[in-house]
């Protein structure tokens, strides 16, 4: 049996389908759920593996970025979230999903619960930014999400995406990013995209991987004189997502 | 529920002696001199002993700012004082205000407002949101502030901008909470339509109706009826109109709504032709050129499932699923306010789609603008709003209009000409994906169409009905008092819509719609009145409505039009609503279809308008009017060919329209739903600017092997001055042309036709009218010569007819424009072309049908010349120079094809090396040779110099259509050239791996033979000259 995913949808998020559709390439059965139901129904998620908030606008991204969406889901599901992850089920943020998780001060991960150490703030250039970046993977910190990637490129596409921890949480910070730029392209602290918790089943990102499930989605696949063979790096994402709930 | 029980929630707070007032400033360390402000409103008994509970301090910070880097400051308006002694300490002498003017749409308190119900708030508080400013002393005085900040931080016909001084040490001047205060709800007023023709026509005026003379006799004749009298004494209503009624019929009959001018019939004289052949008469024009095309190729074409019918052109995609495509201007509104005239521009089409069968996803938006460019030798005018402010706004506008709607923005087009100083054009377009059927228990419903039957209720969805777009433009805002709210303009709500948008697409697959149009000119009297066609009658009850804010009139509520609404018809009422809970969407019960032949409008049971339907849309007089042609004179001015060609060349990639958008589309999501192809900018270094955009409808597994969906456009509005003719067929060219560049099947394309043109009808006011005419007929002869020859059938298209600028000192009027959008079929999206060289060795050739020409060319321009070389289009040779090259495309030969447009060959050349990390060896020579054989087979010089045109400055910057840029793989030459036997195809150069530009002409003696050597990092420093937009 293919293992459940829930995509979150609605109150703005954009992204629901395309994340939804690269769920199902990667094996899973990816529903689209939208806020009211989830909020009114929080058992739904006891029959998940995998609960991915998508990118978007939620809220029109008003106030700050994810942050009206965090206050929603906190005010309704803060303790079936917090059972969820603890239970070792995969939570993926992307864009305004990442923004939402480090909003209700999921990533970065703090030793002291409920205490946020860094927020996503406006690009240093000031301007939503839409185009593809180069990543690296820190090796040294594990990221199951992120198996078998070195460097690859994926599509930013953002306003707020700055990542600006608090003084004293620095070091802290830098523990938990397995995911750099490889030039600094928004002001982000040590160029840093994504963050994934100590045990390795929360992982938020900046950069779209719901975006590269094929290779005619990279800007310069014309280049190319045949398509290759394996999967692109986004979706080896989803793909290793899988590994991780079907072992 | 009465309309006064049913404005928006707080209601008991409108009364202001019950409520208290709450001031926050959010500071933050990165920015501090500029933040957020808001004023809350809230019950006065949630105070403690007159002051702010330390609980809602906590939740207002919480809710309103980032504990990690923000400060807020909480206080009561009278503690304001506190903060302007810390700002003065802080060593500034000026705090300025922000503040929406009441009335005015603000998107960010709304979500405030749900953002504290969330944190547990009262129920009854409301929001306003601003920004306040600080300034040291070297900023100036206050005027110099407001001044340096206008159109940029605020804008006077939406914002209220107020700059205090801080050691005033009193709150006193500072902004208070917006109130909406509106005079008590005006009675439905009754009007005299037994006037003589000069007092009729003042009626018209004074009531903004623009109805001219005739069209308010036929409104005359009408109530004298006895027919209609009858009906009237019948529901105890006056003989006399009622405003409501005047009013419908006004927003019925009017030209945004009617396109009376293409349905004229017009008498056309061509001063050109001999005296006996002159006069032509055209009875419609839509019906004689757009109509018919479409007709005749229908018989090839059956994959055309609507056209000229819904919101939309619908055009069947597979088994399962249509495409629509529609595209509108938001000219005026753009003119006033840019930033909200973009934002509602592309809304308003979003909803054309959704509003298209029963209801259409978007897919994908396009945009394309027409500004002047900012220069002080524009005029400035007191009306005029400054022309950088414009194309800002206009930028900005689309950039939250698509990217909140989670729409990508794939393709546009920016085009700079200072005759836009008379209006920029913003055309809004967007595309949908349609399910053939929609399954309603057993039944299967062709969702193509609309299935509304009398009893099926209407439904408002969406958002409430405010003072918003009543008579839009022509409002005047000096008229206006303190409390009114702002009516000319309207700022659009892209949450609040996207949330409609999910609703209507869950409710569509629900089979809950029977029929859906959406509110856009006219608010509901359009579209109930539209959709009441459908059955033969409509029954609306305006005291069901909800309001934004008690206090509107009846005829108000009737035409306004207040953004982010559909009307809906259901037979399933209490499932719809239920779903609607679901995606926090307000839906309303208004009314009933019916079959009774009327619309009927009533407030508490009380008939205020009783329309017969047939007298409502088809009782309009037909227009009457004149055209009248002369070719345009243009005077020679031409002069040697400049020395440096390799330094015009740069000049011209740095020319507005020419040089790099890459700023502009960076800010748009292009990507979002995860579909793209072709993007607007593709190759190694993501610079290479597309022709058009490649993306998949849908999400389907082996995605690279679908089929994918091309879009285009193409406008050319430089040609108008000579001749408008031309400017139609050349737009229609490069839309197609660009479509195939990009692996479009040229039998598959469908078309989409926006003309935009200064007042066409002749009056004392407007002599110029009867030119703007004849340049309208010529224009859609052109037209629909173009659209047989290519076998691109038109859809869809829409009319702007009123852009001219007349302040009564100086008249202004755009150049004739028309855009034509295109989309087609990619037989798999694997075979899409992007158009920078892919690899060192490729051979480049130039595909050429009819010959460039350098009249209206930007090389002309730059020498401050101006010819009447014009381009010529071969349309017998086009289509299957298109045809032969989609299969050389298909076939695997075609590395990378470009159009040749702005800037000509050269610049084609140049932006294809730009986006590639390559270089390029051309040699001209054999183009040369071609081009000199052509005009001497003619045999009859249009000109007076060969030299002239087969000069080389004339083959490598000329303009105009049916050519197309090329590099294939060298192995493929033998196979390519063969299968281009008989049409015009030409080597003229290589891909080379050195990343440089050469250009020689073989043909030319020694030295002379050397045109252009350049670096490519010259050629793409040249291009990426900045663009004026912040």
């Amino acid at each position: 049996m293919k293992p459940t995913a829930l995509v979150l949808t609605g109150d703005g998020i954009n992204c629901g389908e395309e994340t939804s559709f690269a769920l199902q390439l990667s094996g899973f059965d990816a529903t689209l759920t939208h806020t009211s139901d989830l909020l009114n129904n929080p058992k739904l998620l006891k029959s998940a593996k995998l609960l991915a908030l998508p990118g978007g606008f939620s809220f029109g991204d008003e106030i700050a970025s994810g942050k009206v969406l965090a206050i929603k889901l906190e005010a309704a599901l803060k303790d079936s979230l917090k059972e969820f992850v603890s239970e070792g089920k995969l939570l993926i943020g992307i864009c305004n999903g990442f923004q939402c998780l480090v909003q209700m001060g999921l990533l970065p991960e703090s030793e002291k619960d409920d205490t946020r150490l860094a927020s996503l703030a406006r690009n240093g250039g000031r301007k939503f930014i839409n185009r593809w970046v180069q990543l690296s993977v820190d090796a040294n910190v594990p990221c199951p999400w992120l198996e078998g990637l070195t460097d690859f490129d994926l599509p930013i596409r953002h306003g707020e995406g700055r990542l600006s921890p608090a003084k004293d949480s620095q070091e802290a910070v830098k523990k938990q990013a397995p995911l750099r730029y490889s030039i600094d392209i928004n002001g982000s602290f040590d160029r840093i995209s994504g963050l994934t918790n100590a045990k390795g089943n929360v992982f938020g990102l900046m950069p779209h991987p719901e975006a590269f499930v094929r290779w005619t989605q990279h800007p310069s696949w014309t280049r190319l004189s045949a398509l290759p063979d394996k999967s692109p790096p986004g979706l080896r994402i989803f793909q290793n997502a899988h590994a991780m709930v079907a072992n | 529920m009465t309309q006064q029980a049913k404005h928006k929630e707080g209601e008991h707070l409108l009364e202001i002696s019950k409520t208290a007032t709450i001031c926050v400033a959010v500071l933050s360390e990165t920015e501090p001199d500029a933040f957020p402000l808001y004023w809350l409103l809230v019950d006065k008994d949630s105070l403690t002993e007159g002051k702010i509970p330390q609980k809602m301090v906590k939740d207002l910070s919480d809710v309103l700012a980032d504990s990690l880097c923000q400060e807020v400051l909480v206080g009561q308006p009278g503690d304001r004082s506190s903060w302007l002694k810390r700002f003065a300490d802080g060593e500034y002498k000026y705090f300025a205000e922000r503040q929406f003017l009441p009335g005015v749409t603000d998107n960010l308190a709304h979500t405030v407002q749900e953002a504290l119900k969330l944190k547990g708030f009262a129920n009854q508080v409301r929001v306003a949101s601003g920004r306040g400013f600080l300034f040291k002393e070297s900023a100036g005085d206050a005027k110099a502030i407001a001044d340096a900040l206008i159109y940029k931080d605020y804008h006077p016909l939406t914002d209220r901008f107020n700059v205090h001084e801080t050691d005033s040490g009193s709150a006193d001047g500072l902004l208070k909470f917006p109130h909406v205060v509106l005079p008590e709800t005006p009675k439905v007023d009754e009007v005299d339509l037994e006037l003589d023709d000069a007092k009729l026509e003042k009626l018209s005026k004074e009531r903004l109706l623009a109805l001219n003379l005739d069209e308010m006799k036929a409104i005359r004749q009408y109530y004298r009826l006895d027919k209609t009298k009858a009906d009237r004494k019948d529901r105890g209503l006056s003989l006399k109109p009622t405003d409501v009624e005047l009013e419908i019929l006004a927003q019925t009959w009017s030209e945004h709504c009617k396109h009376k001018i293409f349905n004229a019939k017009i008498t056309h004289t061509d001063n050109s032709k001999p005296r006996d052949l002159r006069t032509e008469t055209y009875n419609s024009l839509y019906k004689t050129f757009i109509k018919a095309a479409t007709k005749k190729l229908s018989q090839w074409r059956k994959d055309l499932l609507s056209v000229f019918e819904d919101n939309a052109g619908v055009v069947k995609w597979d088994n399962e699923t249509a495409v629509c495509f529609k595209v509108e201007t938001h000219n005026s509104p753009s003119a006033l306010e840019p930033y909200g005239g973009a934002l509602t521009g592309i809304l308003g089409v979003n909803r054309d789609i959704l509003g298209t069968g029963l209801g259409a996803k978007p897919l994908f938006n396009t945009d394309v603008f027409c500004f002047a460019y900012p220069s002080n030798s524009l005029p400035q005018r007191p009306k005029l709003l400054p022309a950088k402010a414009i194309l800002d706004g206009v930028r900005k506008g689309v950039e939250d209009g698509g990217n909140k709607s989670g729409i990508p923005t794939v393709n546009g087009a920016i085009v700079f000409d200072s005759g836009y100083r008379a209006k920029p054009l913003v055309f809004c377009g967007t595309g949908g994906l349609l399910p053939l059927t929609v399954k309603v228990g057993n039944e299967t419903r062709d969702a193509v169409k609309k299935h509304t039957r009398a009893g099926d209720l209407i439904v408002m969805a969406g958002g409430r009905v405010g003072k918003d777009g009543i008579h839009g433009a022509t409002f005047s805002s000096e008229s206006l008092n303190e409390g009114s709210p702002m009516s000319a303009v309207q700022i659009g709500d892209p949450f609040t819509q996207k949330r409609l948008l999910d609703f209507v697409i869950d409710a569509r697959d629900a089979g809950l719609i029977t029929g859906i149009t959406d509110n856009g000119a006219g608010g509901l009297s359009s579209s109930v009145g539209e959709m009441a066609s459908i059955t033969g009658g409509a029954t609306i009850h305006i005291d069901r409505i909800p309001t934004k804010y008690p206090g509107l009139a009846d005829w108000e509520v009737v035409v306004s039009e207040s953004q982010e609404r559909m009307t809906i018809s259901t037979d399933n009422f209490e499932a719809l609503e239920k779903l609607a809970e679901k995606h926090n969407v307000e839906v309303t019960n208004i009314g009933e279809f019916n079959d009774k032949g009327y619309f009927e409008v009533l407030n508490n049971g009380t008939t205020v308008a009783l329309l017969d339907l047939e007298f409502l849309h088809d009782g309009c007089p037909v227009l009457t009017l004149e055209a009248q042609w002369s070719p345009a004179q243009i005077t020679m001015k031409t002069g040697k060919q400049p020395e440096h060609l390799g330094r015009v060349l740069l000049q011209l990639l740095k020319h507005p329209n020419i040089c790099s958008r890459e700023s502009v589309i960076r800010q748009y999501d292009h990507e979002v739903k995860g579909q793209s192809v072709i993007k607007p900018l593709m190759g190694p270094s993501q610079k290479a600017p597309c022709d058009a955009a490649v993306l998949l409808p849908r999400l389907t597994p082996d995605l690279d092997r679908s089929p994918a969906l091309a879009v285009s456009n193409g406008l050319c509005p430089r040609l108008s001055e000579h001749d408008t003719y031309l400017m139609a067929q050349c737009a229609v060219d490069e839309a197609v042309r660009n479509a195939v560049c990009v692996g479009a099947d040229p039998d598959t394309l469908s078309l989409l036709d926006n003309f935009c043109w200064p007042d066409p009808v002749f009056s004392d006011s407007n002599p110029q009218g009867k030119r703007y005419l004849a340049e309208l007929v010529r224009c859609c002869q052109g037209l629909y010569e173009a659209v047989l020859a290519f076998g691109a059938p038109l859809i869809s298209g829409k009319d702007s007819m009123k852009n001219n600028f007349d302040d009564g000192n100086l008249k202004l009027a755009i150049p004739p424009t028309l855009l034509v959008s295109c989309m087609g079929r990619v037989p798999e999206a694997r075979f899409a072309r992007s158009m920078e060289f892919k690899k060192a060795g490729d051979l480049i050739y130039i595909l050429s049908a009819g010959v460039l020409g350098l009249a209206a060319s930007h090389y002309e321009e730059f020498n401050g010349w101006q010819s009447i070389m014009l381009p010529e289009l071969d349309l017998d040779r086009a289509p299957t120079m298109y045809r032969r090259l989609h299969i050389a495309i298909k076939s695997g030969w075609i590395r990378s094809a470009h159009d040749v447009s702005e800037g000509g060959l050269a610049v084609a050349v140049a932006e294809s090396i730009i986006g590639s990390k390559l270089g390029a060896s051309l040699d001209i020579g054999e183009y040369h040779q071609y081009l000199s054989d052509l005009y001497k087979e003619r045999g009859t010089q249009a000109f007076r110099s060969w030299d002239f045109v087969t000069r080389a400055d004339s083959l490598l910057f000329g303009e105009g259509p049916g050519h197309i840029v090329v590099s294939i793989d060298k192995a493929n030459q033998a196979e390519f050239e063969r299968h281009f036997e008989g049409l015009t195809v030409i080597k003229i150069g290589e891909v080379v791996n050195e990343q440089m530009l050469t250009i020689i002409d073989g043909e030319l003696p020694g030295s002379e033979k050397e045109l252009i050597t350049l670096s490519s990092q010259a050629l793409k420093t040249a291009w990426e000259t900045p663009l004026p937009f912040d």
